[in-house]
């Protein structure tokens, strides 16, 4: 079940960013292209085969979940940046750009960084479940690690949260506030991921739940804002008509 | 609520007792799923009624007053006032009235006007709902209408904005401000002048009625609301643009 969640999640996210290939050549949103593409990369990087394949190439000291960290750091970044010029919110802008967002995104790179150094890293292992089962100092530094990866990603969704909901409740066309709403969901989601270390390990499935069910919503509500464009070019519903 | 759908089948057993349904979608133009759908779900709506009533040559005025939550409505065929008549001649035909009355020199007739200006065109336009109430609206209106319906102000006014009302909110208004019950019905566009038996002259002689000073301010009324819609349109679009270059 997890594994046709995670590998139906990498192809849509590639798909999407396959589409986006022939927009991006022309110079429209290529950083979205990239956000597509990072994303793609790192949920290959979160299923357990490939993961194992690229650490060994790397050196099988899991260097490649802490690639993973910053790439996810990077997409969310630019992906943020673009939700907040999008949707008009300068008070969002502010706390991603301002001193404050270059402060959590610093203390998250650098928590991530000393406590990946702290760990004993040793063997290839997606999610690091193996280094969390060699023993209770390596256990708990990998939850620190983890909470670390999720802090910074779940600081830049929730600053946007507002401007999202402003959207959904806006008059704006149909699939635009679709579009915002599903963001919305999946910024949700990546907030509650903050709540994994409280999930008894009898409900372990639901991390994984949260984790794709908001990396879908993210993918899926972009694609939808990029559809509402294509069909209003089509329909021209962007007019204004004196007579009333 | 709309018609109840077994009232509404005795109704066409008794104005059509031969014709099948097929017949019937056939002549009215109505979608065979649609009659279905709503013949099941036991609500019929106004306007397929009204659809039927116009196809069978018949008064779909006379035919809703046959239904109980309309009765009344052809009793006492109480006209228009002149404040909805004109309240129901779209913007754009007020602002060619304006021009119509100025001297010669800026395109006009004089006050007298001319064969040459076009007629009214038909209700209901753009904004015809809304206008019509703010008509007979002596500012309490739209209180006593929710408490009489149990409609919320707020439900209420977001209709008035996309310029729909329900036929029964719409009866209900016009019971509430002491009018005929004509003029939501045309305004809202379930029936047209002609059937509501206003007389075909009835709006231009309304419009001729008005002194310039009340005619002009109208129109400039009008015009200020109309602005304001497309200035928030304009906004909207802004916002959406702004979106699509940023995400899309």
């Amino acid at each position: 079940m997890i594994a046709i969640l995670q590998w139906s999640t990498l192809a849509v996210c590639a798909l999407a960013a396959i589409a986006r290939v022939p927009s991006a050549l022309r110079g429209e949103n290529r950083s979205l292209f990239f956000v597509y593409l990072f994303l793609t990369v790192a949920i290959l990087l979160s299923i357990d085969a490939p993961y194992v394949a690229i650490d060994q190439a790397l050196g099988g000291l899991n260097l490649a979940n802490l690639v993973l960290r910053f790439i996810i750091f990077g997409a969310i970044f630019a992906l943020g940046l673009r939700i907040a010029r999008g949707f008009g919110a300068d008070d969002a802008l502010r706390l991603l750009t301002g001193p404050v967002g270059v402060a959590v995104a610093a203390l998250a790179s650098v928590a991530v960084m000393v406590v990946f150094l702290m760990m004993d890293t040793a063997g290839s292992s997606a999610g690091l479940i193996a280094v969390h089962a060699k023993d209770a100092r390596n256990a708990l530094l990998v939850e620190y690690y983890g909470a670390a990866g999720r802090l910074y990603p779940a600081y830049v969704m929730l600053a946007l949260l507002p401007a999202m909901l402003r959207t959904v409740g806006s008059r704006l066309p149909g699939l635009v506030r679709v579009g915002a709403a599903l963001l919305a969901v999946g910024s949700v989601a990546i907030t509650l991921s903050l709540l994994f270390p409280v999930i008894p390990e009898s409900l372990a499935y639901l991390r994984f739940l949260i984790n794709y069910t908001a990396i879908l919503c993210l993918i899926v509500g972009l694609a939808t804002i990029w559809l509402s464009k294509a069909v209003a070019k089509r329909t021209q519903e962007m007019q204004t008509n004196v007579t009333g | 609520m709309p018609l109840p759908a077994k009232a509404f089948q005795l109704w066409l057993h008794s104005v059509a007792p031969t014709a099948s349904t097929a017949d019937i979608c056939r002549i009215s133009g109505i979608k065979r799923t649609t009659l279905a759908q709503q013949l099941v779900r036991g609500k019929v709506s106004e306007s397929t009624l009204v659809s039927i009533s116009r196809a069978l040559k018949r008064s779909p005025l006379d035919d809703l007053a046959s239904f109980d939550s309309f009765a009344g409505l052809a009793e006492q065929p109480q006209l228009p006032t002149p404040a909805e008549l004109v309240s129901q001649i779209a913007t754009m035909d007020l602002l060619r009235a304006v021009i119509s009355r100025s001297s010669p020199a800026y395109g006009g007739f004089g006050d007298h006007g001319s064969a040459l200006t076009p007629p009214l065109s038909a209700a209901p336009h753009a904004t015809s709902v809304r206008n019509w109430v703010d008509a007979i609206d002596d500012g309490e209106l739209r209180h006593r209408v929710s408490a009489a319906t149990g409609v919320a102000p707020q439900n209420y006014s977001a209709q008035l904005t996309a310029n729909r009302l329900a036929p029964e909110l719409a009866v209900a208004t016009s019971r509430a401000a002491g009018v005929g019950f004509t003029g939501g019905l045309v305004a809202t566009g379930l029936l047209t002048e002609a059937e509501a038996g206003w007389t075909p002259a009835a709006k231009q002689a309304a419009l001729d009625a008005l002194s310039d000073g009340e005619l002009t301010a109208l129109a400039g009324e009008r015009l200020q609301s109309l602005g304001r819609t497309l200035r928030r349109q304009e906004q909207e679009h802004e916002q959406t643009k702004k979106i699509w270059e940023n995400l899309g």
